[in-house]
Parts: structure tokens; sequence; C-alpha cells
């Protein structure tokens, strides 16, 4: 869960620094793209902060602060992969107003995200 | 607290984690239902029920909201603030005409005409809402339930005032307020989404309402109340994303998924003149509003207005040429209807406006990409014409020069609208003898004004012997004359303001011709013959189209110097004897 939290995070970096680039040398393919801006913008913030709380879920658990069972830490990572990869892809295709079918991939994550924070919040008390 | 998770250890961690999920996935459903806005019920029970404003339209379209946002037709009719008025409050902010003095003033936040008559009688009106952005900008006062368009306006182009009489085909001296006019019961109709101009017709009071000021999204995609609220959900929307984007639209009018011809009746609604069909349709449109809807049969409520039609004894035939071909703008529709490309096609999957046109692109003014300026908007059908050898094969003009531009000869500048010349929507093969049969301008001596009729004819039967084989010199000795110096004095006001028109920029040979145009008894042929002459010259005193003859003279008398004698006496002896027994025929332009 760490490697995988610190790599991501830096992939999402990147992908941070390539949006400042294509903002600051205004890009059209961003700049006149107002579904892709704001896909890749939610995008970015997702795979950074999510993959930040990858690392702090680790942390706690080497810790022993949190139990995290398999399906947990298999859920929270498919989670914070699945978010800002459906944000992303929906981004680069997409449909005129509405965002690609990627996004669908959102909500999953979304749901998983949230059913692991219960789950492991729910640990965190039985601890 | 404590008590809860005690109680939560009695369950499994995977049905609590289930629990918590769905409790939260409900809480936040619930918020998205209350929160959810009711498209359908927009106006339900009013004759506007579904139209939605363009804010509303934006939520999705946003890249189509900001192409109709940098149009003139959003800025139409507007309410009076300082981002809607064009007009110059400030410094150059005073007309007089016919003795009237008008002061445009702005105080305190509100905007003021202060008109003081010829006895010093004065009279002061706080302007509510504007028409136009872009070539004039017309204002309105509210008078009572009524609202009135006021005789004076501002020329956007010009950068002056001006009276409404300048813009008209009237002779001087016609009534200062022959142009006041009620906005209820006219203007309304086009300027604004879906009028209801709620007339009483007991007591005459008005409660006029509109879906929106302006010409906003409902114009052309009609009520879109029951496609925004299914669009509420995304299943909905991806499910249309899949959809024929051929097939009709979903709950919404859209012009380019109609067939051709009901997508040219979405704009003929407006640009083409109409009657209401049957005429006692009038009465229900009073009191009700306006029965069209974008994607409707318009031919269910309307008649296009043709030469033929009459009022009572109010004859239309003065906005059209003698063939039948409108002679004023917003008759678009009429227009191309006539033309062979229309009526050549197959009904229904035919030339239709946004063939050419694009509403959510393009240049706003006239509503065309760069590439619809060019030869690409007929060579969409005309493919023969497509190489430059093709083209100066068919032209017989080099590939460069303006006779190659299929739109110079086959939509000419022969319509008036609004301060301006507009290319016809008749779209035609050009015909000089059309000029001798039917007292029209011809495109080739739009270009050829040196040229007489005459010479054009002969040099088109030259040029395309197959096509010209029927036409044939005429004897009568006018149209041996330079066509620009016959139709500048001897054509009706509407021929003479459209060849001024042409004559822009003046140049050495027909500035004396347009100087002897200032003398015209109508302001808006001396309106173009002061514009062309201001532009071959900007730096001399441009005289007022509107002004007094006394003071226009003054101005005039600064230019003679500039050309030769001979040349001015030959434009002062052509004007007395081509004038002379012309006939006028004033125009209504109902705009």
């Amino acid at each position: 869960m760490i490697r995988q939290g610190w790599i991501s995070l830096a992939a999402w970096i990147v992908f941070g620094l390539l949006i400042e680039g294509l903002i600051g040398f205004r890009s059209p393919a961003l700049l006149d793209d107002s579904v892709r801006r704001e896909m890749f913008r939610l995008a970015h913030a997702h795979g950074t902060l999510l993959n930040l709380v990858l690392i702090a879920a680790a942390i706690c658990a080497r810790l022993d602060l949190v139990r995290l069972g398999r399906a947990t830490s298999l859920g929270l990572r498919a989670a914070v992969t699945l978010l800002p990869i459906g944000f992303l892809c929906a981004g680069i295709w997409h449909f005129k107003d509405d965002p690609g079918v990627a996004i669908l991939l959102v909500p999953i994550g979304a749901l998983l995200l949230l059913a692991t924070a219960f789950q492991i919040g729910y640990s965190a008390f039985r601890q | 607290m404590l008590q809860w998770f005690n109680v939560a250890k009695l369950f499994s961690p995977a049905l609590t984690t289930l629990a918590a999920t769905l409790f939260a996935l409900t809480l936040v459903a619930a918020v998205i239902h209350v929160t959810a806005p009711d498209y359908a019920e927009v106006r339900a029970g009013r004759a506007d029920a579904g139209y939605l404003e363009s804010n509303n339209c934006r939520k999705c379209h946003e890249g189509n909201y900001a192409t109709w946002h940098a149009t003139f037709h959003r800025t139409m009719t507007q309410e009076v603030n300082p981002q809607s008025v064009l007009g110059d409050f400030d410094r150059d902010n005073t007309i007089t005409y016919q003795g009237v003095r008008t002061d445009m003033v702005r105080e305190n936040g509100s905007y003021w005409m202060k008109f003081t008559g010829v006895d010093g009688k004065k009279q002061q009106l706080e302007i509510g809402r504007t028409i136009g952005s872009r070539r004039i900008q017309q204002y309105l006062t509210k008078n009572g339930d009524q609202w009135v368009r006021l005789p004076i306006a501002y020329d956007l182009v010009q950068r002056r005032w001006m009276h409404l009489n300048g813009s008209f085909f009237y002779p001087d001296g016609t009534d200062y307020k022959r142009h006041v006019s009620e906005w209820n019961s006219n203007c309304v109709f086009c300027h604004n989404v879906k009028a209801q101009p709620h007339l009483d017709w007991t007591d005459k009071s008005w409660n006029t309402e509109v879906a929106e000021l302006g010409i906003a999204c409902g114009a052309c995609h009609g009520p879109a109340g029951e496609h925004a609220q299914l669009a509420l959900s995304p299943a909905t929307r991806y499910r249309w994303h899949f959809h024929d984007p051929k097939a009709p639209s979903l709950a919404v009018t859209n012009p380019a998924r109609l067939n051709s011809d009901r997508s040219a009746m979405v704009c003929g609604h407006c640009h083409g003149q109409r009657l209401p069909e049957p005429r006692d349709r009038i009465h229900q449109m009073m009191s009700d509003g306006d029965p069209y809807d974008a994607g409707k049969n318009l031919l269910e409520f309307y008649r296009p207005v043709q030469r033929e039609d009459k009022i009572g004894s109010y004859s239309f035939a003065s906005r059209f040429w003698q063939d039948g071909s409108p002679r004023l703008t917003a008759y678009e529709y009429q227009g191309m209807m006539r033309s062979k490309c229309f009526r050549a096609g197959t009904p229904g999957a035919r030339i239709t406006c946004i063939s050419c046109h694009e509403m959510h692109g393009g240049d706003p003014r006239g509503q065309l990409t760069e590439k619809m300026k060019t030869n690409a908007a007929c060579t969409q059908c005309h493919q023969q014409f497509t190489t430059p050898a093709q083209l100066v094969e068919h032209t017989k003009h080099s590939a460069e020069s303006s006779g190659s531009l299929c739109y110079n000869c086959h939509m000419p500048s022969v319509v008036y609208g609004i301060m301006s010349a507009h290319r016809t929507h008749d779209i035609t093969i050009p015909r000089p003898d059309e000029t001798v049969r039917f007292d029209k301008p011809n495109a080739c001596n739009q270009c050829h004004l040196d040229w007489s009729v005459n010479r054009a004819i002969a040099a088109s039967q030259r040029l395309w012997p197959n096509a010209f084989v029927d036409s044939k010199v005429v004897g009568d000795n006018r149209f041996d004359e330079p066509e620009g110096q016959r139709a500048l004095f001897a054509g009706d006001a509407v021929m003479r303001a459209l060849t001024a028109a042409a004559m822009t920029p003046a140049n050495d040979v027909n500035a004396p011709l347009l100087l002897e145009a200032m003398q015209d008894r109508y302001p808006i042929v001396r309106y173009f013959a002061a514009n062309a002459l201001a532009a071959q010259h900007p730096a001399m005193p441009k005289p007022d189209y509107l002004g007094t003859t006394e003071k226009r003279n003054t101005a005039l008398r600064e230019w003679y110097p500039l050309f030769m004698p001979e040349r001015l006496r030959a434009a002062k002896e052509a004007r007395e004897r081509l004038s002379a027994g012309r006939v006028e025929a004033d125009v209504e332009v109902g705009e």
C-alpha cells in the first residue's frame, strides 16, 4: 500500500505539472475545453489527496492504529486508483457537454472509498 | 456515543459498513432530490410554458451559451444599464432635427432624452430598454403599460445620434413622430423569445410579457423544460449521447436535426416578414401571444409577405423589386425560397439557412464562419467550380478578382436594412436586363458602375452566349448612360441609396455624382452618399445627411474644389436631367 501510495502520488504530481504547463503555455487542448479542464482538475486533486490518504492509512496500519483487512485494503487501493483515473479518462475522451463514459469509474471508486472509510473508522473504534 | 458503538459491536463489521454506506447514499440522494429544479413545470399554464431562460441552458451547454452570448441576437433587447447603453450620453450627446433639440443625459444611473420643441416646450422621457447593438441602437420609454420607441437613435457605425426619419425611405419634412411606435404590438414579436402582448381588447391595456428579452435559446430551440427535466438524470443524458445524432431531437428543437424546410422556418419566423394565417389570428396573437414555437410548421400560423399582398388598401409592393424579389432585410426567407437552390432541391433536404450560417460560431456580424465567407459556401454543392481554372472559366474574371467571388454575382447587395446595403438571399444568375425589366439593380453594374446597362447586356451575351440567348440590348437611351449615374438619379429612393452604397468608397469619377446626390430629398440616400465621400476623403468635413440644407451646402462648398469643374457641371446636369419626372415610392420598412 505504501509503495502504491508514493508511486501514484508521484505520478499525479507529474500530472499536476502537466496541467500547469498546459495552462502556462495557453494550450487550447485544455483551455478551450471546459469539460476536459474540469475533469483534469478533479483527476489531479483526487489523485494526489487520495494517495496521501492511502499512505496515511498504510502508516496507521503499521502503527497498529487501525486494522486493515484484505478486503478493506484492496477496496481502498482500488478506490484511490479508480476515482482519479475515471476523471482523467472522462476528460481525455468526452461528449460535448458531458464527461466521457469513463466517468462511470468515479461512482464505483467513490462507493468503495466510502465503504472502506466506514470500515476503517469502525475498526479504529474496535481497536 | 459510547452506547451507540456498543450497539454497533452487536453487528458484524461487514453489515455495519454496508448499513452505514447505504445510509450515506440515501442521505446524498435525498439532498439531490430536494434541491433538484423543476424545469417541467416552468411557466406552466402560460403561452410560454416550458420556455427556459438561457442561464438554465448554460448549465449543460456552456460552449453553446458562450457562442450565443457573443452574438448580436442576445443584445437585441436589453434593460437599460451601463453595459447595454451604447449611445454617447456624455460628450457628443445632442442632436437638433427639424428644429427639435434633444439632449441625451445620464443622471444618477438613469438615462434620459430631453426634448426642446421649436416652440420651446420641453419634455423629458426616461429610457427603460434598448433595442439593437450592431448598427443602430434604439431606445424605449415606458408610458403606463406601454413601451414606446423614441424617435432618436444612436448610429453605432458612424458614432453619432440620428433621427429615425434618417433610416427609412421617406423624404425630408416627414412628421417628426412618424416612427414613434408601440413596442408591445410590433418589435416584441421578433426581438424577444415567445412574445405575449397580452392586450386586453376591452380597455386596450397591455400586460406584455416575454419568455426572455432578446433573441435567446428559446427562439431557435423552443420550449426546453421537458428536455432539461429529463437531462437532470445522468442515465438519460448518457443514453442520449449514444442516440443517433441525426435523429429528431430529444424533447427540444435542434434546427440542425430538423428537415431543411422546417429548419429554415425557425429563422424565417423572424427573417421573413409574415402575415397571420388566417388574418384574424392577429386578435389571438395580441391577446395570448405568438403561437409559433421553433420546430413547428410556420405556415400553419403565418404566410410570408409577398409583393402582391395587401392589408385593406395598404400594399406591400414597395418592399419588393418589381420581379417580387425582396429589397429589404427581414425578408431573407422569401428571398431564399425564390432561389433555384431552394426550388430545385428536394423538399426537406435542400438548402437552408444553416447550410451557410453558423449560429454557434463564426463572425457574429452575419453569423458566418471565415470559410463560409468564401466560395466554399457555394462549392458545397457546386463542386464543378472548385479549382481556379474552373472558376475562371465560369466567371470570366481572374480567380482573385471580386468578380470571382460567388456572392458578388449571385447574391449582390441589392437589399436595404438598418443603414446598410445587404446581400440578397434570392440567389440568382446575374442578369443586367433585369434592370430594364424590373427597375432593379443588377450584379454586373453594381461593380461596373461606369458601364451602361446596355454595355453589360452586350458583355454578358459575348461572355456567356448560351445563358443570355434571350437577353437583348434595349433602345431606351437612358440605358446607354453609365448605370451608376442613371440609378443614382433616376431610380427610386431604394435604388438610389443602394447605388450610393455601391459607390463606397468614392473615386474621382463618381464623387461629383455623390456630391449631387447630397441634394437628394431622401436623407437615407444622402447618408450613403456622405459615407462614400468621407471614405474617399476622411480628412474633409463630412456633410451631415440630417442637417439643414443650408448647413449641408456650407460643408459641400469645401468639397467642390477637390474635383474638376467640368465633372461637377456634368454631374449637376445629369442629376437635373435624370431626376426629372422620377416616380418616388416611399417604403415602409417593417423591421
